[in-house]
């Protein structure tokens, strides 16, 4: 219980370091606030509107209170104001967050459920020749860059043959809410998606794979074997049990990691999600956007190991006769 | 045994010695300057290995040329990721608030999602391939502090430290002469590994547009050709070769990785 409750808390402060870090990044930097907060150069605005975007933002205020208004953004759920864009940041991100879900969830999910399968059998019969097959192919792949992995299917698929279709997430002609559209996101999806999994599959593979290949050198695994227990089920009852809780816990870590390279991925494959806005607003300097996603970022990051700590809760038998007890 | 940890080390040492020759001796690869202009989208030929771009310049040249920059942010990234986190753990390590303190740092750390806040960072403080290695090591260091603290915790438990302790040795001298040596291979290796994740995060970063323009990595190159529609051309090499480099470097540094950590469990069993 100490442990889980330890790492929520991490969670929460490391929420505080990026709102701190949001706060006076713009504040502490060289060079006018003004310029940071709206992402207008200084030098194209009159006096008069900066004066006006020193009154928006506060800025004529003492620090602390700049701190209270910052705080009162991110919990009215505005996240600040982008000039550029002129809209509320948080409808930004609200309209285009979906859209990087539906790629993030399913590769988190899929690469974990083939890691954890594939590594499992693998770790159990170590040094037999698929899993030194497997595990070499895996390492050679954890060394490709994200970019590589979706450029090369992306060739293979769009390009040299026709299969797939390559940008967006929608054909322009399909017509919401009828069973072809669903269809036409799904094959959109199938290469975005696969190629995150493909990107996060080798850590989840490694790991499951080392862990198992030092459980089953233990006594309980050798007991089951003589008691003539069957693979499955050794594999199932004992191996997975001892490797569930630290594979919950690098799940929920990761989930961050996958929200990063899907960054990379919408750029690639030319889909409006979250990522492409970061992009967008890293070319426009858009600086508060900037922010809000990374503020939205570190909440999902927060929102995951909450999640895989209450999930790894829910396993420790000595919690749940506790409970009962 | 021997021979088989030997093979992944020569491989990783070939593959390491063609990059570092690149690096140092581009002229050895290529007789073409960086600024030697031909026809727009030249073909692959046997003048030009891997075609020319959308400026004309030749592609082979240019990724021979990127060489250094790549190898150059990756090593002193590396390098800088290792004094810190070597510095961290250290710290961390000790009892009392200030093993507390860093502990703390280092367990913050591994949560914050690195890719969002290195991109939100390198906007903010403008990418120049010096603000690139500073920040990629201000975010990569955990790993390394991590591990430098397990194995300083470990250490601490031997009986040869004890007794450097009951022999009234102060700390400082026990710190430098006793633990730091025990800690070069942990340092070694996660160097290597190092040097592959900040390779792969400056690619990463380049490749999204926010590398230095006046000193183009393999990932500046990819960013490039897809904005010029090296799609459309067809030019399929200039969009892989890049990436395909990061991929055998990164193989090369594992390998010989590989190869430290096999040696060192020999030296454990014999």
């Amino acid at each position: 219980m100490k442990d889980y409750r330890k790492n929520m808390q991490l969670a929460l402060v490391c929420f505080l370091l990026v709102v701190v870090l949001n706060f006076f990044l713009p504040r502490l930097l060289p060079g006018n606030p003004v310029a940071y907060l709206t992402g207008f150069s200084e030098q194209d605005m009159t006096p008069a509107q900066v004066a006006f975007y020193e009154e928006a933002l506060h800025l004529n205020k003492p620090l602390a209170a700049q701190f209270g208004f910052y705080l009162r953004s991110l919990l009215d759920g505005t996240l600040g104001y982008s000039y550029k864009k002129d809209a509320a940041v948080s409808a930004l991100i609200g309209e285009k967050i979906g859209y990087t879900l539906q790629i993030t969830v399913p590769a988190v999910l899929l690469s974990a459920g083939i890691g954890l399968l594939w590594g499992l059998r693998c770790g159990y019969k170590k040094d037999s020749l698929a899993d030194r097959f497997s595990t070499t192919a895996l390492i050679i792949l954890n060394a490709v860059p994200t970019f590589l992995i979706g450029l090369g299917l992306m060739i293979v698929f769009c390009f040299q043959n026709r299969w797939l279709p390559y940008t967006g997430l929608n054909s322009p002609e399909a017509v919401r809410g009828t069973a072809g559209y669903v269809w036409d996101r799904a094959l959109h999806l199938l290469l975005p998606v696969g190629t995150l999994t493909l990107a996060a599959l080798p850590s989840r593979y490694l790991l499951v794979r080392n862990m198992a290949a030092s459980a089953s050198d233990g006594k309980d695994i050798l007991y089951a074997k003589q008691r003539g227990l069957s693979d499955s089920v050794i594999r199932r009852e004992y191996l997975l049990r001892s490797i569930a809780q630290p594979f919950l816990t690098m799940l929920g870590m990761s989930v961050s990691l996958c929200v990063g390279g899907s960054v990379v991925i919408e750029k690639i494959f030319s889909i409006g999600g979250m990522g492409s806005l970061l992009t967008e607003a890293v070319y426009t300097l858009d600086y508060p956007l900037m922010q809000g996603i990374l503020f939205v970022t570190t909440c999902i990051m927060v929102l995951s190991i909450l999640l895989t700590d209450f999930l790894c809760l829910l396993l420790d038998p000595k919690r749940r006769s506790e409970g009962k007890g | 045994m021997r021979k088989k940890g030997l093979l992944p080390l020569i491989l990783g040492l070939l593959l390491l010695l063609m990059f570092a020759l690149a690096a140092f001796a581009p002229e050895f690869f290529t007789s073409y300057s960086q600024k030697e202009l031909f026809t727009k989208w030249l073909p692959i030929s046997r003048e030009h290995l891997l075609g020319t771009n959308a400026m004309g310049y030749d592609i082979f040249t240019e990724l021979v040329y990127g060489t250094r920059q790549t190898l150059l942010v990756g090593v002193l990234s590396s390098i800088l990721t290792l004094i810190l986190g070597a510095g961290i753990g250290i710290l961390g390590s000790f009892r009392g608030w200030i093993g507390q303190l860093f502990n703390g740092l280092i367990q913050i750390f591994v949560l914050l999602p690195k890719l969002i806040t290195l991109i939100v960072l390198a906007t903010f403080f403008g990418s120049s391939a010096v603000h690139l290695i500073v920040l990629i090591a201000a975010f990569s260091w955990v790993g390394t502090a991590r591990a430098v603290r397990a194995k300083v915790l470990q250490l601490h438990t031997q009986p040869f430290i004890e007794s450097c302790r009951i022999l009234g040795y102060s700390r400082a001298h026990i710190a430098v002469r006793h633990i730091l040596p025990n800690l070069s291979d942990v340092l070694l290796s996660r160097f290597l590994l190092g040097v592959n994740s900040c390779i792969m995060m400056e690619s990463t970063l380049s490749f999204l547009g926010l590398g230095d323009l006046y000193r183009p990595t393999w990932g500046t190159m990819v960013n490039f050709a897809y904005k010029r529609g090296a799609f459309l051309r067809g030019a399929y090499q200039y969009l892989l070769a890049p990436g395909v480099c990061v991929m055998l470097l990164c193989l090369a540094f594992y390998l010989i990785s590989l190869w430290l950590t096999a040696r060192k469990e020999t030296i454990s069993e014999g």
